[in-house]
């Protein structure tokens, strides 16, 4: 009873929020009611007992995904009304194909049935209790899901090459760490006694050798100069 | 032997085509020339043991594709049908690319046009040596291409241009019923192959497809693709434009073979077409009406080129009237005979054009009989061919056509006799226009062109000798083994003609004036062309403004070609203008100007643009995808 | 669990994880070798297809027989022709970088991970694994507006079909508690009248497949994106993916599906429809020749699915002879375009390939056949695909379709012979267009040969067509 009140509340507040979120007009609050949606989802899968999901989607989701969208959202500069603009002139339209998928969506459930067989062929049926839900999932994802497993991890793998393929450029005017010429850094180390009690007053502010010389210095050493200036 | 006749052209082919570059132009010539003599003589070969031996074989090569009960193999039939044209095909052939040699010494690549011209051998041999369907479309298609490429091979000129793709497009057309024709045969057959088809005719007699006789549409389907590879009426608009390619093209292509694919095919396919009599009827209607039309067109041309293009085309009609009242064999007697002397036309016309420095319009010629009396002599040999004047070829060829007409005994046979005779008159008529306007009266040209007027080398010459030999000799010679009294001999089998089909033997026996009538009417014609040429010169100029209209609505070819623009070419290119900027600019991108402009304006505001045609995009997928599911739920509900 | 009857997808993967990390290492520029490296993994791979055994195997969730085996082959070969297409090209326009072969190597592992799924969960990952190396690689010229907005675009569009495919999807779990393509037929079988809701989710994952081959009404991201993205790239996109997406779309439709033929088949008739008339007519106005090859290939799919609309063994032959004959004459026709260059730079316009015919006869003799192949005439192999297609839809008695298709490969013809005849008759402009590469030479003589030869030897493919086209239909 309680359980079905709450699986009401957090729908009926799931959808609100997932309305909101396409038609607020500034775009920090439809990211905002993206998070509460991400919430409220996440709590009707603890409802359904689903308690791994809901913690990846809150960790995942809120945590990473919808936090990057708000400082996507706050930092470019898109004209927001042009935008709307748009939507106002195809709106109608949208709104008539929009209404008769939503009107055919509704009659397919009006006239939902289960293959006989449904129960039966349930590919991952709930395992047993003593098996929690986190460990189920281990169990599937790692034995009979493998090969699915592993293509997605070569599709992040594919993502990450795209993201770094797109967006690296090798600028000649950055500068990089470079822990060989650190380390074999000759006399850096050297310890300076410095007079005890004495205050800044009388030794001044002590500062690095300017970058330069620096590189000077290690260069005859390494040759690694052009390290990071390819591209 | 039998293989070697359709392989040594390809041979040719090859060598010319692909190391021409490298051998040098008159090594690849004479490579061409070389494969196209050993050809003719394994045709010759191939004719008196199949035809005269009475051997029919059929020779195979490889299985060619084989699957889902489409079975095609890659062999050659050779029957008496298919080794008279092997016979005629590379004999000629072999004199034109001889001809060729000395017409094409001008030109910057000949290694390119004898190759052109031998794999148009090869194809023309593939297809009347076809087995099946396929193997026949595969030539006929192949003929197709290699006119295309002969049309436009002075690609310099922009008519050539103009001309290749109209012949390529037209004969499209054609191919598009002709194929119809092919998918039905098979439809109905379950078989493409010749000798299962012809078994099997009779049993199908009956079959109904669509409503109608499955037969008669077959033949029908078949009869309207014959009608755009042989130039018939409605579809021959490409014959005379494609005189813009060199004149051994014309002569080989456009005279002797590749048009005669058309006639070729009604008589392969005689077994059906025997049991399709509103097909023939059609044939009939269609020969004759060709017949007429291009006949009274030729009359009033002025390109010497295309005279003679019209006049095949009327020629073309004659064989397919012929075919069309079921004296298939004297259809291809005709075209055996028209070969000789049609293509003794067309390369004396090269002669006179290579002796005018490339003129080809008669009115700027005249005069030069005494300068170039061998051509001027086989010219008139050609002439009286095709006039039907006694004892040259197309005397007997031509007689015995309108003698089957006569004696069908059918309304459409008559029909078909009438404009015959009539378009026999206009033959002669315009055959002593051309001669006259051409060699005699004063001469037309600029003295410079008058000062170079030479006779050709005798390279050119010898073909012409001998085609004129041809044009003599071959009617008489052949008359009793084609259509006289060896015919069933001769034939074994390999044109079919129906129980009922009496037609050879009834022709024999028409009155006595029918056989004297085209002979006589050839003379009246010469006669008037002599009185409006010769001796009164200014009377064709008064004819021609006294009947303005008439002679406008030939000059103009019937208004054949304002006709197809107005009908299919300009609506086909709006109707593509509206879809290419209702369906894709408006609808699509939602921009006025076209996608054209769209890449214009995408590059200036990139950002801006495309986030509104991107949700556009998205847009029609989703309505497209709502289209399908209600139409999903639409079938379900009911 | 039989995972070895993975061993070509397997061996491919590592490959392609091996050459990213050697590719990374030097300083130096590694395009070349790690192109040749993918070039000689995708043919291991091929190999290996060759040797595969039947039978599926990873819990159901790959399947390995007859018709995967002819289209993993048919969508290498076409990934190792277009990556040799992108050599000269990606050197001189400054894309040389080593990612790029590794992309199309890891696209081509997702589509053999989909020509051999056996489960709706695997379609859906194949399909991914495929989509994102191909949108990096639409915009791999990320410097050219136009290549970043057709990654983009694509993209975005991308990520809603993927939609589409995962709704769809879920309502057919729904409905039937697996996706396992064996169970799920098994389903539909014991089932007199199925649920609305997993006819309208098959309809959707239709949608989903339908976008990646490009057909209509799904169809709108191809110009743009084909225009924008590199030549090389849109070479790609055009042959080995559309491979893979129809092999798939075969499987699905005609695996699980095969007992909804009647719902499904009116759809696949009207896209296949719509696919041609639009290929045939859109196309015509189009000057930029990357845009009309876009309409083209629209069309191209339009004759394919022909095959699967008549639901017979001889219609889904037909399809697997289509593809395979468009494999090759679009690489060739693209190798033609990469080629394209005046004054070091790159054109596309359909002018630019003015007096070709004289300034560099051997590339307009390939370009020629190429478009004479595409227009259907015979004896090129192009003439043979849209036969053997028109012929299963002549013998299953779908008349509309086939007059359709031959009148639109007539109106097509237009366009392609337009091509021809600025090559052969109109006058060059003053610069002639530069010499192809060597590598681009061989990849037009390998296909235009291919083209050429069908029709003397078309036994061993339709053979093999045959036996795949069996396979699936059990």
């Amino acid at each position: 009873m309680i359980a079905a009140a709450a699986f009401y509340l957090f729908a009926a507040i799931l959808i609100a929020s997932a309305v909101m979120v396409v038609t607020a007009r500034n775009p920090v609050h439809s990211v905002l009611f993206l998070i509460l949606a991400f919430f409220n989802a996440a709590a009707l899968f603890l409802i359904a007992g689903a308690e791994f999901l809901a913690m990846i989607l809150v960790i995942v989701y809120v945590g990473a995904v919808a936090v990057l969208f708000l400082f996507v959202v706050m930092m470019l500069d898109i004209d927001f009304a042009r935008l709307r603009e748009g939507f106002q002139r195809y709106a109608p339209i949208g709104a008539i194909v929009g209404g008769i998928l939503f009107l055919e969506l509704v009659l397919v459930l009006g006239a939902w049935t289960f293959a006989d067989q449904a129960e039966a062929l349930r590919i991952a049926p709930t395992p047993p209790s003593p098996v929690t839900n986190t460990e189920a999932l281990g169990l599937l994802l790692y034995t009979d899901y493998i090969y699915l497993f592993q293509a997605a991890g070569l599709i992040l793998l594919v993502a990450m090459i795209g993201a770094i393929v797109l967006t690296l450029r090798g600028r000649p005017a950055m500068r990089r760490q470079n822990i060989a010429v650190q380390i074999a850094r000759s006399g850096s180390v050297a310890a300076e006694k410095v007079p005890v009690g004495a205050g800044i007053r009388e030794l001044g502010i002590r500062r690095p050798p300017p970058p330069e010389e620096t590189r000077r210095l290690a260069e005859p050493a390494h040759g690694e100069a052009d390290h990071g200036e390819r591209h | 032997m039998l293989v070697g006749a359709v392989f040594f052209p390809l041979l040719g082919a090859a060598i010319s085509g692909l190391f021409g570059r490298w051998i040098g132009d008159r090594v690849a010539q004479w490579s061409t020339v070389i494969c196209m003599v050993l050809a003719a003589v394994c045709g010759i070969g191939a004719f008196a043991q199949v035809a005269l031996g009475g051997q029919p074989t059929t020779v195979p090569i490889v299985t060619w594709m084989e699957v889902g009960g489409l079975e095609a193999s890659w062999a050659l039939r050779y029957d008496t049908l298919s080794a008279v044209m092997v016979m005629m095909v590379t004999f000629i052939s072999t004199l034109i690319h001889l001809y060729s040699v000395g017409y094409m010494s001008h030109d910057a690549t000949p290694y390119r046009f004898f190759a052109y011209l031998s794999l148009f051998t090869f194809m023309m041999l593939m297809l009347v040596t076809a087995d099946n369907l396929a193997q026949l479309f595969f030539g006929w298609e192949g003929v197709g291409l290699a006119s295309y490429l002969l049309i436009g091979y002075w690609y310099e000129k922009e008519s050539a241009n103009v001309a290749a793709m109209k012949a390529f497009i037209v004969n499209r057309v054609g191919d598009l019923f002709f194929m119809l024709g092919v998918a039905l045969t098979f439809f109905v057959f379950g078989s493409i192959e010749f000798s299962i088809i012809f078994a099997a005719v009779p049993d199908r007699a009956q079959d109904i497809f669509l409503g109608v006789n499955a037969l008669e549409l077959i033949a029908v389907l078949l009869f309207l693709g014959a009608c755009g590879k042989s130039a018939q009426i409605g579809l021959h608009t490409w014959l005379p434009d494609a005189m813009e390619g060199p004149t051994p093209v014309s002569a080989l292509i456009h005279a002797a073979t590749m048009v005669t694919a058309g006639v070729f095919l009604v008589c392969r396919m005689s077994p059906v077409f025997e049991f399709a009599p509103t097909a023939l009827a059609l044939v009939t209607v269609v020969g004759a009406t060709t017949a007429f039309f291009a006949a009274t067109v030729g009359c009033v041309q002025n390109d010497i080129k295309r005279v003679i293009a019209y006049s095949t085309c009327s020629q073309l009609g004659y064989m397919f009237f012929a075919a069309g009242v079921g004296a298939y064999q004297v259809a291809m007697f005709h075209l055996f005979t028209h070969a000789f002397f049609k293509a003794l036309l067309f390369l004396g016309a090269g002669s006179v054009i290579h002796a005018m420095s490339d003129e080809q319009d008669i009115r700027k010629m005249g005069g030069i009989w005494t300068k170039i009396p061998i051509t001027y002599v086989v010219m008139w040999i050609g002439s009286l061919a095709l006039a039907g004047i006694p004892f040259f070829a197309g005397y007997y060829s031509k007689d015995a056509i309108l003698e089957a007409a006569f004696a069908a005994h059918s309304p459409v046979g008559m029909y078909a006799f009438i404009l015959g005779l009539a378009a026999a008159f206009l033959t002669a008529f315009y055959s002593w226009r051309l001669l006259i306007l051409t060699f005699h009266g004063a001469p037309r040209a600029d003295a410079h062109t008058m000062e170079h007027v030479h006779e050709s080398p005798w390279v050119m010459l010898f073909p012409l000798l001998v085609l004129a030999a041809g044009a003599i000799g071959v009617g008489y010679l052949f008359y009793p083994l084609f259509i006289g009294a060896h015919e069933q001999a001769f034939w074994q089998g390999s044109v079919f003609t129906g129980p009922d089909n009496h037609i050879l033997h009834d022709m024999h026996e028409v009155p006595g004036w029918v056989p004297i009538a085209p002979a006589a009417i050839g003379l009246a014609g010469i006669a008037l062309a002599y009185v409006m040429y010769m001796i009164a010169p200014e009377l064709p100029g008064r004819l021609a403004s006294r009947f303005r209209g008439l002679y406008l609505f030939l000059l103009n070819k019937w208004y054949f070609d304002e006709l197809y623009d107005a009908l299919f070419v300009r609506p086909a290119r709006r109707l593509a203008e509206v879809f290419w900027k209702v369906g894709d600019a408006r609808i699509i991108d939602g921009m006025p100007n076209g996608a054209a402009d769209l890449a214009v304006q995408a590059s200036r505001g990139a950002v801006r643009m495309q986030t509104g045609r991107v949700a556009n995009y998205a847009f029609a997928m989703i309505i497209g995808l709502v289209i399908f599911v209600s139409l999903f739920l639409i079938g379900f509900v009911r | 669990m039989a995972w070895t009857l993975a061993l070509p997808e397997l061996v491919l993967a590592l490959c392609g994880l091996a050459i990213l990390l050697i590719g990374v290492l030097p300083k130096r520029d590694t395009f070349f070798p790690m192109a040749m490296a993918v070039t000689g993994s995708l043919l291991l791979a091929a190999v290996l297809v060759l040797g595969q055994q039947e039978g599926v195997a990873l819990n159901g969730l790959y399947v390995a027989d007859s018709f995967s085996s002819f289209m993993k082959v048919l969508a290498l070969i076409g990934a190792a022709l277009g990556l040799l297409l992108a050599l000269d090209y990606n050197t001189r326009e400054r894309l040389n970088r080593f990612e790029y072969p590794v992309l199309v190597l890891f696209a081509t592992l997702g589509m053999m991970v989909m020509i051999s799924a056996n489960d709706l969960m695997s379609v859906y990952l194949g399909l991914e694994l495929l989509s994102l190396p191909l949108y990096v690689m639409a915009a791999f010229d990320r410097d050219a507006g136009r290549s970043a907005e057709a990654g983009l675009k694509y993209f975005v569009l991308g990520a809603l079909a993927s939609g589409l495919l995962l709704y769809g999807a879920s309502l057919v779990y729904g409905f039937a508690g697996t996706t396992n393509f064996d169970r799920l037929a098994a389903a539909f079988a014991a089932q007199e009248g199925v649920s609305p809701g997993v006819v309208v989710g098959l309809v959707f994952v239709m949608a989903g497949l339908a976008f990646k081959i490009s057909a209509v009404p799904f169809h709108m991201w191809t110009p743009d994106v084909y225009e924008g993205a590199p030549t090389p790239v849109t070479a790609f996109f055009a042959a080995a993916p559309k491979v893979a997406a129809l092999a798939l779309l075969a499987r699905v439709l005609l695996g699980p599906f095969a007992d909804l033929a009647a719902q499904w088949q009116q759809v696949v008739v009207l896209i296949s429809i719509a696919s041609m008339l639009l290929g045939a007519f859109a196309a015509i106005g189009q000057r930029n020749l990357k845009r009309l090859m876009a309409y083209s290939s629209i069309g191209h799919v339009g004759y394919a699915l022909m095959g699967l609309a008549v639901v017979s063994d001889v219609g889904l032959r037909g399809l697997i002879v289509y593809i395979a004959i468009y494999v090759f004459m679009n690489i060739g026709a693209f190798a033609v375009l990469v080629a394209m260059r005046r004054s070091g730079r790159a054109v596309e316009q359909v002018e630019d390939l003015a007096g070709l015919g004289r300034t560099d006869p051997a590339m307009a003799l390939w370009m020629a056949v190429f478009m004479f192949s595409m227009a259907g005439i015979p004896p090129l192999a192009g003439f043979f695909g849209k036969l053997y297609v028109f012929l299963a839809a002549v013998q299953g008695g779908y008349w509309t379709l086939a007059v359709i298709g031959v009148l639109t490969s007539v109106v097509a013809a237009y366009y392609y012979l337009r091509i021809v005849k600025v090559m052969y008759f109109d006058q060059p402009p003053e610069a002639a267009l530069e010499r192809a590469p060597p590598s681009l030479s061989v990849v037009m003589a390998t296909t235009g040969l291919f083209n050429l030869a069908f029709c003397l030897f078309p036994a061993p493919m339709l053979a093999a067509a045959g036996i795949a086209a069996a396979a699936l239909l059990g």
